[in-house]
C-alpha cells in the first residue's frame, strides 16, 4: 500500500514535469519535391541545425523546440492544405519557412484565422509584408531590397544600355520594375534596349540569348534563379554572351544551389548577389556557423540554409522575450524597442516594427574561380549597407 | 547583318524544335500504335539525362559511350516496363493507364532523387563541340547543330523503319486494326513491347542529348510531359509527323515571336494549341475520330 503511494507521487510529478517539457512545435513548409527541392532541402537543414542548437542548451522557456517539416511542392493549394493540417492536427505553435512567394501569400491569411504566427525565411515578394498582417514576419530580405541594392550598384557602372531577362511571373516582373525605376531615379541617362521574358522553368534559352545579343546591351539585369539560371548560364556562355555583355547583374545568381551545379562552368566576372554568402563576413560567428553546418551536413551552407537557421533563432529570441508562445505576445516581442535585433552569421538583422520586414546589409561580388573550391566564389565584394535598401512602407503600428 | 541574325534565329528555333521532337515523338508513337497515354513519358526523358550523367561519371569525355549505353539501357527498361506493367492493362478502361503511368512518374521522380539527390546535374559540352562555329560572323554553338542533326536523323530512320520495312508496316497496321493483325498470325504483344521500348528509347535519347545544354532535376519529368503533350496536341496525338510539325511550329514561333512581341514569349505555344483545338481538335496531322453509326 505504501509503495503504491510512492508510485502515485512519482507519476504525478512525472506528469507535471512532462507538461513543462511540452515541446514548442514549429511547422515548416518547404519545397521538398520537383525542381526546387534543393532549396527546400537546405532550408530545412538550416532550420534543423538551429533547433538542435537551441535544444542542446535547454530549449526555450524550459521547453524543447520541435520542427515538423512538410513538402508544400511550391503549390499554393498544397501549402494551404498542409498549413491547415499542421495547425489543426499537429497543433503547431508557429508556421515557418516557405520558399515560394505564391505559397506565402496563400498561407498568410491563416495567421489571422488561427492566431498562429508565420515566420517567412525565403519567399521574397514585397507584397507579403506590405499586407501589414499582425502575425506575419519575414526574417530574410525581400526582392525589392535586392532590386534596390542592384540599382545602387548599377548606377556606379559605366553602363547606359540596359536589358532584362527574367522569369515570366510576379517575382521576375516586379524585380525588373523595381530595379529599372530605381536606377532611372539614380541615373536618368540609362535606356532599356530589350526585355526578354522566358517561361519560368524554361529549358531552352537560345532564341532569347541571340535576341538579347542583337540589342547590344552593355548591362543585363536578370532574376533567373535555380535551374533556370544554371541552364541559361551554360547556354549563354556557349553563345559568347558573357564576352559581349560587359555587366551581367543578378541578385540571386550567387546561390550555392546555382554555383555548385555549374561548377567550373560558371563564367567569371558576373556581378551577382545572394542573401547570404558563406565566406562573408569573415567573423568568428560566421566561421563557426559554417563549420557547424559542414560538420552536420557535409556541404557549405547556402543562403536558404542560413536564412532558415537565423529565422529559427530570431523566433526563439522573440518567444524568450515574450515569455510565451501566444501570437499577440510574440508580435509585441518582435516589434518592441524599435524592432527585434539578431546577430546572424551574415551580420545584424533588424526587424522593422511597422511591416515586420527584416533589413540587413547585402553582399555582392564578381564570380571568380579559385583552386580551393569546386565552384566559383565571389571576388571584389561590394557590400550594400542595410540603409541603402530601406524602402518606405505603408504599414503602421 | 540582319539576314545573318534571322538565320541565327531560325537555327535556334530549329534546335529547340529538335529537342521537342525527340521528347514528343515517342509519346505519339506509343499512343498511335498501342493506344496507351503514357504520362510517364517525361520520366523516361529524365531517366535518359540521369543515366547519361551516371554512365559518363559527369565527365564530358564519357559522352559518346554514355549516349550508346543510355540507348541500350532505355530499350531494356522500356521492354521490361511494358512486359511487367503495361501489358496487364491493355484491355482495361483508360483510367487504369492514366493511374498506372502517373504512378510510374511519381516513383521514378523519387527514385532519381534517392539516387542522385535533389540538386541539378549536368555535363559539360563534349570536347568535339567545345568551340563555336562562326555563321556570318556570329558565334553559334556547334552542339545545337548536332542536336538538329540528331533529331533529323532520328526522324529519317523512323520514317525508313515505318515505311520501308515489313516490321514498320505491321506497326502501322496495328494503329488501324489490331484484331486483323493478330488474325494474320503476327505476334502483336511482342510487337507492342518493341514499339514501347522504341518510344522510351527515343525519349531517353532526347533527355540524354540535352544534358550538355541543360540540367537534370527530379522535377523535369513533369515539365517535359506537359511540353510533350502540347506538341502532340498541336500535331495530332498518334501521328509521328504531327510530332515533327508541332515541334517545328513551336520552335519557330518562339524564335521569331520574341522578336516582335517579346512580352508574350510564354503565350505562343498555348495560343497555338488553343487555336488548333478550336479549328482541328484532332491536331494538324491527326485523324478525326471515326463517326460510329
Amino acid at each position: 500500500m505504501r509503495k503504491g503511494w510512492i508510485w502515485f507521487l512519482a507519476l504525478a510529478l512525472g506528469l507535471a514535469w512532462a507538461q513543462g517539457q511540452q515541446p514548442i512545435k514549429i511547422g515548416a513548409l518547404f519545397i521538398l519535391s520537383g525542381n526546387f527541392a534543393g532549396y527546400g532541402k537546405s532550408g530545412s537543414q538550416g532550420a534543423q541545425l538551429a533547433v538542435e542548437e537551441i535544444n542542446a542548451r535547454g530549449g526555450i522557456l524550459g521547453r524543447p523546440l520541435q520542427l515538423i517539416v512538410v513538402d508544400d511542392q511550391g503549390n499554393p493549394e498544397v501549402g494551404v492544405r498542409e498549413a491547415r493540417r499542421l495547425i489543426l492536427q499537429e497543433k503547431v505553435n508557429f508556421l515557418f519557412g516557405v520558399d515560394s512567394s505564391s505559397v506565402s501569400l496563400a498561407v498568410a491569411p491563416l495567421t489571422d484565422e488561427y492566431k498562429i504566427p508565420l515566420v517567412v525565411t525565403h519567399a521574397a515578394t514585397p507584397a507579403l509584408t506590405e499586407q501589414c498582417r499582425p502575425y506575419v514576419f519575414r526574417t530574410s530580405n525581400n526582392a525589392r531590397m535586392d532590386a534596390w541594392a542592384a540599382a545602387a550598384l548599377a548606377a556606379t557602372l559605366p553602363v547606359k544600355r540596359w536589358a532584362n531577362i527574367g522569369p515570366d511571373y510576379e517575382f521576375g516582373r516586379v524585380s525588373w520594375q523595381d530595379f529599372i525605376t530605381r536606377l532611372k531615379q539614380l541615373r536618368p541617362d540609362v535606356e532599356v534596349v530589350s526585355e526578354q521574358w522566358p517561361r519560368f522553368g524554361s529549358t531552352d534559352y537560345a532564341s532569347f540569348i541571340t535576341a538579347l545579343m542583337r540589342a547590344r546591351p552593355e548591362g543585363v539585369f536578370s532574376t533567373l534563379w535555380a535551374g533556370d539560371m544554371v541552364i541559361f548560364a551554360r547556354q549563354a556562355k556557349a553563345f559568347g554572351f558573357f564576352n559581349q555583355v560587359r555587366y551581367f547583374v543578378n541578385p540571386v545568381g550567387a546561390a550555392l544551389e546555382v554555383l555548385a551545379p555549374l561548377g567550373k562552368e560558371t563564367p567569371e566576372g558576373l556581378l551577382v548577389s545572394t542573401r547570404y554568402w558563406f565566406l562573408y563576413p569573415n567573423t568568428e560567428r560566421n566561421r563557426s556557423f559554417v563549420e557547424a553546418y559542414r560538420k552536420r551536413y557535409n556541404e557549405y551552407p547556402s543562403y536558404n540554409a542560413q536564412e532558415a537557421y537565423a529565422g529559427i533563432h530570431m523566433l526563439a529570441l522573440a518567444i524568450q522575450k515574450a515569455r510565451s508562445t501566444q501570437a499577440e505576445a510574440v508580435r509585441r516581442a518582435f516589434e518592441a524597442d524599435g524592432g527585434l535585433v539578431y546577430e546572424a552569421p551574415e551580420g545584424r538583422k533588424r526587424m522593422r516594427p511597422e511591416d515586420h520586414q527584416v533589413f540587413e546589409g547585402l553582399v555582392w561580388g564578381y564570380t571568380k574561380h579559385s583552386p580551393n573550391y569546386p565552384f566559383a566564389i565571389l571576388d571584389r565584394m561590394r557590400i550594400t549597407p542595410a540603409t541603402d535598401t530601406v524602402y518606405p512602407t505603408q504599414c503602421k503600428r | 547583318m540582319d539576314l545573318g541574325f534571322y538565320l541565327l534565329q531560325l537555327l535556334t528555333g530549329l534546335a529547340y524544335a529538335s529537342t521537342l521532337f525527340l521528347l514528343a515523338v515517342g509519346l505519339s508513337l506509343i499512343f498511335g500504335a498501342m493506344g496507351i497515354v503514357n504520362f510517364a513519358h517525361g520520366s523516361f526523358y529524365m531517366l535518359g539525362a540521369y543515366l547519361l550523367y551516371a554512365f559518363s561519371r559527369g565527365q564530358a569525355e564519357g559522352f559518346w559511350t554514355g549516349l550508346i549505353l543510355v540507348l541500350a539501357a532505355a530499350l531494356v527498361i522500356g521492354a521490361l516496363v511494358e512486359r511487367l506493367f503495361i501489358r496487364p492493362i491493355y484491355r482495361r478502361p483508360e483510367e487504369y493507364q492514366i493511374l498506372l503511368t502517373y504512378a510510374l512518374l511519381l516513383i521514378l521522380e523519387d527514385l532519381v532523387r534517392f539516387l542522385f539527390g535533389a540538386g541539378y546535374r549536368s555535363l559539360p559540352t563534349p570536347p568535339a563541340f567545345s568551340s563555336p562555329l562562326f555563321l556570318l560572323g556570329t558565334p553559334f554553338p556547334s552542339y545545337y547543330l548536332f542536336l538538329v542533326g540528331l533529331a533529323g536523323l532520328s526522324a529519317l530512320l523512323l520514317w525508313a523503319f515505318l515505311y520501308r520495312t515489313r516490321l514498320g508496316a505491321w506497326v502501322r497496321a496495328a494503329t488501324q486494326d489490331r484484331e486483323m493483325l493478330e488474325a494474320l498470325g503476327i505476334n502483336v504483344p511482342l510487337l507492342y513491347t518493341g514499339v514501347f521500348a522504341m518510344g522510351i528509347a527515343l525519349a531517353a535519347l532526347g533527355g540524354a542529348a540535352l544534358l550538355p545544354l541543360q540540367a537534370a532535376t527530379p522535377g523535369m519529368a513533369v515539365d517535359a510531359v506537359i511540353q510533350a503533350f502540347i506538341v502532340v496536341v498541336i500535331g495530332g496525338l498518334g501521328s509521328v509527323w504531327g510530332a515533327l510539325l508541332g515541334a517545328v511550329l513551336i520552335g519557330l514561333l518562339q524564335a521569331f515571336g520574341i522578336l516582335f512581341l517579346p512580352e508574350m514569349a510564354m503565350v505562343f505555344p498555348f495560343a497555338l494549341m488553343a487555336l488548333v483545338l478550336l479549328l482541328r481538335p484532332w491536331g494538324l496531322l491527326g485523324r478525326p475520330p471515326a463517326v460510329r453509326t
